[in-house]
């Protein structure tokens, strides 16, 4: 909790603490018995709130009870001196228990049973000897250790405690039993629970004795009584923790005490008991979690007391009594917001921490109005020494209840000591301690401008009470944001108050800077005398004291001077101000003349300085602030040459600075940083303004930057207002003046090696020299990675690295240089040769100059053929798949798509392993140095056999691979070009079948027959073949039987067929069906369908 | 009766701050700009609340449905209550009233929304002036004249 400032009107501590019902224990020696210790710790420490509501306190022996008042039975001539007696609440709260708890060290089984109980119950009745005339409970607690079992199970334990209740005139459930043993904590919760049950009864007995006085009362005498009983029955209810009821009893104690008539001499005993129950009003509703209804209580409570405001001569007491009531709320609705109520923006703690602040700002304006006498504390005897029974009563007149003062020397005496003492009060501390709450409520509550407003008025208060360094601090905080949001009034506001700081506390530097800024057209200053603090920034300038500020405190200012001539000629001698963090008097605008400069272009910034504050302003020097990647330059900025430059008030100056770019810096950013003026005399104190300028938010003007255009600008003043500042240029490279020229035939063939060449003209006005190339190959999205497929070299049929570098050396102006370059690539797409030219140059003015130029050139790639495969069977017809051992001819086609003509050289099958070639030796390849055009198409014939039947079917029979070179390119490499020739299906027959066709035979004429059988497999295999006939043959033979073919051997069979007509006809056929095992039935079948013809052109018979 | 207007830009920065009666003296400027600079936390705090509210899109869809700009009274002090308003471009307009009015009867919530109309119309007339650049504070006496006119009839 922030910590609240005290004075006379803090609230006693008994109001602020917390009821909690009071026991009373007794016996326990937690000094030299450990036990007893270990068991008074158990009670005393670690309250938690979920523990019962008492509070123990730690009876010895000569512990006395506060004497009873003598009953009174009759309130007839009883006239009270007051409303609260100041000791009740404290004689509740610490002096008379609920209950009184004895502790004694006994076992049931004890051997001394019989002196230990007499020492008991001696023990007890001392206890009710001490509360004699009070209700207070008493109880008993035995300590044992624990082992015997509990006296409901145990017939002597039952009986002896029986006995001691008896012994000791104690109820039975006043007779506690604690076993020290483990679980000592959760024996002591339940004992406290029972104490506390007990102490409610008490409490509510005593109430009920104070509700039976009611009777007695009248209106006219005992309106204290009352206020009085009902705020003691409140406050038992509390006791009670019975918080509806408590309330209920404040309230009426509440309503009673504002229905007595308040004159000056109670008003204060009135307002200050009021305060107190409001207090406890407040604090219950908070308790009751009803926060809205303790607002308005508060809110009524004050609105009561606003106009009692009393003796006029002690005015302050009134606001410092309302100031009070609001600091305390806010605490107690700080408590409520800590234990889990939500506060809110518009109702939080913070709001009556300020109140509490503006209180006590009027408490100190009556302060002045009323005590500017009281200049000295009066003399002995003091009026304020003396007992006061009653809350808020006076010192000088205890007791009394009768209107007018019976002393009025002594009342002068007493209301002179009050304004001596409240004139030496700090009211600035308890302000600023005020406003420290409100502010971090306020922050909490997200209220950052009333903060910001609050912070102020604390700055201001540091101000009253001479702090001015830390009000400096806080205002130059403040003046930030004011700034920011350009709310320029607040900000005047602020920033006179700190230069006031400033200048009181002779901080130069601080000074300096806000003198500037008060220079600048938004500040208002007082009586607008803006040449005075232009003169006092001269006077710092020249090591002379600053003239002083308006309305500053005299006594201040005599000290003020002593620091300051301390002050103003040490340090610091160099003042620099960041001017882009304030507003101030003179504004700048750099801007390079234009967004690109080449490198061997004088790079040139303007810069726009309009003086806003009219004088005339001579800085001795003014440079700016430029950097690039390599380096950072500050280039002085001059006027007619020289480095002073003289600014007039009004009026926008024009600077042009040039410089030359730094070769290092070729390609990349120039950036304006800074532009400072410095300002300087002939002393050695110097005032450098920084205009440093922010690279990510370069300068932010109040206007939208397309919107600057806009503005109505005095053309004389270069448009000021219209000026875009351009903080960033780019360096770009000199233009390059070579050229080329690109010779090749395109388009390229796939796989070749492709010349290029190309020529490179100096068109330069002098020689350069150091030229180096860098060829590459540039991705393209229809060609992402160029550098995987295609390969570059210098050197026909060599590959190299990319990118290729060549060194070219110089090259004389108006000569030529050319270069040949190859290109290979296995794609068919446009490849890009990027060729990157860099050199170096002399020019007149720079040597040595840099310059680079890209070209590039697009190569388009294409197929020299294609290539398509044909299977045929060995008669030529097309077949889709072939038999193991059983030869076919492969027939690959090359298409020429080449617009060049081609020459190949050569043509070769590479076979899988599956197949192999029908003859023994590889054959020649039919096309062989053959040459052909675009659109022909050559045609390749090779014989092969399958060797095995392999698991997959083959993808590709074998690599066609194809060497061959352009025709005009005679002694250029051979290209070899693959081509996968496509698979074909393999199958396996268990028999082969050869047999001797005539391809022609004449009419009439008998042919013999043979057809062998060769078995394949490792089983003989059994078919049934029969002879399809036709009407054009006879034939002889088995027209139909049943074979056996051997295993790796044949069998031979023979006919003779004799054609009876001409023409082209169908021959008789064999036909075989698998006996047994019929899972080849469909292989041999074909296989047959396949060996047989079907048909034979038979020639007619000429006579001869 | 209004005891004064204020045009806030969306950057917070005032655009006007016009106030009538009496009190011309720098003391009363001072505690007026405090005044409606102050308000500006609580606008902030409903904007942020409508703005990203706990139904979020469906909340602000229904916000921008009803185009109600009016945001009711921001809060009250013990001398003054503080009205608020924010147009579609987030221009704050403010309005200050008497807590008590003279009369003893309360200003009712009607007629504050229909000056705080009233003032975003003359506000928009006053922008459209094509010399005047948006994001500046407004100088136009016409506008000025008008607003004052505004505070002393209307409420």
């Amino acid at each position: 909790m922030a910590t609240q400032p005290s004075d006379y009107t803090d609230f006693p501590p008994e109001i602020i603490l917390k009821p909690l019902a009071l026991i009373g224990l007794s016996g326990l020696d937690a000094v030299n018995n450990a036990v007893h210790k270990e068991i008074w710790d158990a009670f005393s420490n670690n309250r938690r709130p979920d523990r019962a509501a008492v509070r123990f306190k730690l009876l010895n022996n000569t512990f006395e009870f506060p004497v009873v008042k003598p009953k009174r039975n009759s309130y007839e001539w009883y006239i009270p001196k007051g409303i609260l007696k100041k000791n009740w609440i404290q004689k509740r709260i610490s002096l008379i228990p609920a209950v009184v708890v004895l502790f004694y060290d006994m076992e049931w089984n004890d051997p001394q049973w019989n002196e230990k109980i007499i020492e008991c119950a001696s023990k007890v009745q001392s206890i009710r000897a001490a509360v004699e005339g009070h209700a207070t409970r008493v109880a008993v607690v035995v300590i044992q250790n624990g082992q015997s079992p509990p006296p409901s199970e145990y017939m002597l334990g039952a009986e002896r405690a029986q006995a001691l209740c008896s012994a000791c005139e104690i109820q039975s459930k006043s007779l506690f039993v604690l076993p020290h043993s483990d679980h000592l904590m959760g024996y002591i919760v339940r004992l406290e629970n029972a104490f506390y049950d007990i102490a409610q009864n008490y409490y509510h007995h005593e109430t009920k004795n104070i509700k039976q006085h009611r009777d007695h009362l009248n209106k006219t005498t005992h309106q204290y009584l009352f206020v009085r009983h009902q705020f003691k029955l409140g406050y038992l209810n509390e006791l009670k923790q019975d918080f509806s009821t408590a309330h209920k009893h404040y309230m009426h104690a509440y309503n009673n005490l504002l229905e007595t008539r308040t004159v000056d001499t109670n008003m204060h005993e009135v307002r200050t008991v009021a305060g107190y129950i409001n207090y406890k009003l407040c604090k219950l509703l908070f308790a009751l979690n009803l926060p809205r209804d303790a607002i308005a209580q508060l809110k009524s409570h004050i609105e009561r007391y606003k106009n009692r405001v009393g003796s006029t001569e002690l005015l302050f007491e009134h606001y410092a009594w309302i100031a009070r009531q609001y600091s305390a709320f806010g605490e107690i609705f700080d408590e409520a917001i800590r234990a889990g109520l939500p506060g809110i923006q518009s109702q939080h703690p913070g709001f009556y921490y300020q109140y509490a602040a503006q209180f006590t700002v009027k408490r100190r304006q009556a302060m002045r109005s009323v005590c500017s006498e009281a200049t000295k504390y009066p003399p002995p005897p003091d009026p304020m020494e003396g007992i006061v029974e009653y809350y808020g009563q006076r010192p000088w007149r205890p007791g009394r209840l009768s209107a007018d003062p019976h002393d009025p020397q002594k009342e002068q005496a007493a209301v002179l000591a009050l304004q001596y003492n409240e004139r030496v009060f700090n009211h600035s501390a308890m302000i600023i301690s005020f406003l420290g709450c409100a502010i971090s409520q306020f922050k909490t509550f997200h209220s950052p401008r009333m903060r910001k407003q609050l912070v102020v008025e604390m700055a201001n208060e540091y101000y009253y009470s001479a702090d001015y360094g830390k009000a400096l601090t806080l205002l130059s905080h403040m003046l930030w944001d004011y700034r920011r949001e350009k709310w320029w009034f607040l900000a005047s506001h602020v920033l006179n108050r700190a230069l006031q700081s400033a200048y009181l506390s002779a901080k130069i530097q601080d000074y300096v800077q806000l003198s500037i800024e008060a220079l600048s057209k938004h500040i208002q200053v007082p009586n607008n005398d803006k040449s005075r603090i232009f003169k006092n920034i001269i006077s710092v300038l020249n090591m002379n004291i600053p003239g002083p500020e308006p309305d500053v405190p005299i006594n201040s200012q005599n000290k003020a001077l002593e620091i300051w001539q301390m002050a103003i000629e040490k340090d610091p001698f160099v003042i620099a101000v960041e001017m882009v963090n304030i507003t101030s008097f003179l504004e700048v605008k750099p801007k390079f003349k234009q967004q690109r400069y080449r490198m061997d272009e004088m790079v040139e910034v303007e810069i726009y300085v309009r003086l806003t504050f009219e004088t005339v302003l001579e800085a001795i020097k003014a440079l700016i602030t430029i950097s690039s990647a390599s380096e950072s330059i500050e280039i002085p900025v001059t006027q007619h040459g020289n480095d002073t430059i003289t600014l007039e008030g009004g009026k926008v100056k024009r600077f042009l600075c040039h410089f030359k770019p730094n070769p290092h810096d070729n390609g990349s950013e120039l950036h304006i940083k800074n532009v400072s003026f410095i300002l300087g005399s002939e002393k050695k104190r110097k005032i450098i303004m920084n205009f440093k300028v922010d690279d990510n938010k370069a300068i932010e003007p109040a206007v939208h930057p397309e919107l600057l255009h806009f503005i109505l600008s005095p053309k004389a003043d270069f448009e000021f207002d219209s000026i875009v500042p351009l903080t960033v240029a780019s360096i770009t490279p000199r233009e390059c003046k070579l050229s080329i020229s690109i010779n090749n035939s395109s388009p390229a063939l796939q796989g070749e090696w492709f010349p290029t060449t190309f020529t490179i003209t100096n068109n330069e006005d002098s020689p350069v020299y150091d030229v180096k190339f860098a060829l590459s190959l540039l991705s393209s999205p229809d060609n992402p990675n160029p550098e995987s497929v295609t390969e570059l070299s210098l050197k026909e049929g060599e590959s190299q690295t990319q990118p290729l570098q060549i060194k070219a050396g110089a090259i004389h102006k108006a000569s030529q240089y050319s270069i040949s370059f190859y290109l290979k690539t296995n794609r068919t797409a446009t490849a890009t040769v990027q060729i990157k030219v860099s050199y170096l140059i002399d020019l007149p003015d720079i040597s040595k100059l840099e310059c680079v130029k890209d070209f590039s050139t697009k190569i388009t790639v294409i197929k020299p053929f294609e290539v398509s495969t044909n299977f045929v069977a060995m008669n030529f017809k097309p077949i889709s798949k072939c038999f193991v051992d059983d030869p076919f001819i492969v027939m690959p086609q090359i298409k020429i798509l080449s617009p060049w003509d081609l020459l190949i050289v050569d043509t070769e099958l590479e076979l899988m392993d599956c197949f192999k070639y029908s003859d023994d030796t590889k054959p020649p390849s039919c096309i062989s140095d053959l040459e052909v055009a675009e659109k022909n198409i050559a045609s390749d014939a090779v014989c092969i056999q399958a060797k095995y039947k392999p698991k997959d079917t083959p993808t590709r029979v074998g690599l066609y691979n194809i060497k061959w070179r352009r025709k005009n390119n005679a002694d250029g490499l051979c290209v070899m070009s693959s081509t996968a020739l496509s698979g074909l299906p393999i199958d396996e027959c268990p028999i082969a079948i050869e047999v001797n066709y005539p391809e022609v035979v004449e009419v009439q004429t008998s042919v013999p027959l043979k057809c062998t059988l060769i078995g394949k497999t490792n089983t003989p295999i059994r078919l049934s073949l029969t002879v399809e006939g036709t009407d054009f043959y006879m034939f002889s033979g088995y027209k139909k039987l049943a074979v056996t073919v051997p295993p790796k051997d044949r069998v031979e069979l023979c006919y003779n067929i004799h054609p009876l007509l001409t023409g082209n006809t169908t021959p008789p056929r064999l036909k075989a069906t698998v006996l047994g095992d019929t899972a080849n039935q469909e292989v041999v079948r074909e296989m047959f369908e396949k060996i047989f013809p079907q048909n034979i052109f038979v020639m007619p018979k000429y006579n001869k | 009766m209004a005891v004064c207007v204020a045009v806030i830009g969306k950057d917070n920065s005032p655009l006007y701050i016009g106030g009538i009666g009496n009190d011309s003296g720098s003391d009363n400027e001072l505690s007026r700009q405090w005044l409606v600079h102050t308000a500006l936390d609580a606008l902030e705090e409903r904007l942020t609340t409508t703005g990203n509210g706990a139904a979020g899109a469906n909340a602000n869809a229904a916000r921008t449905d009803m185009r109600d700009l009016y945001l009711g009274l921001l809060y009250s002090t013990d001398t003054h209550k503080i009205y608020g308003y924010v147009t579609n471009t987030r221009i704050k307009l403010v309005l200050v009233t008497h807590s008590t009015s003279p009369s003893g009867s309360n200003i009712r919530d009607a007629e504050v929304r229909a000056a705080l109309r009233r003032l975003h119309a003359l506000y928009a007339d006053a922008v459209c002036n094509p010399f005047h650049l948006p994001g500046d504070p407004i100088n136009s006496q016409k506008f000025d004249k008008q607003v004052k006119n505004l505070m002393l009839n209307n409420v």
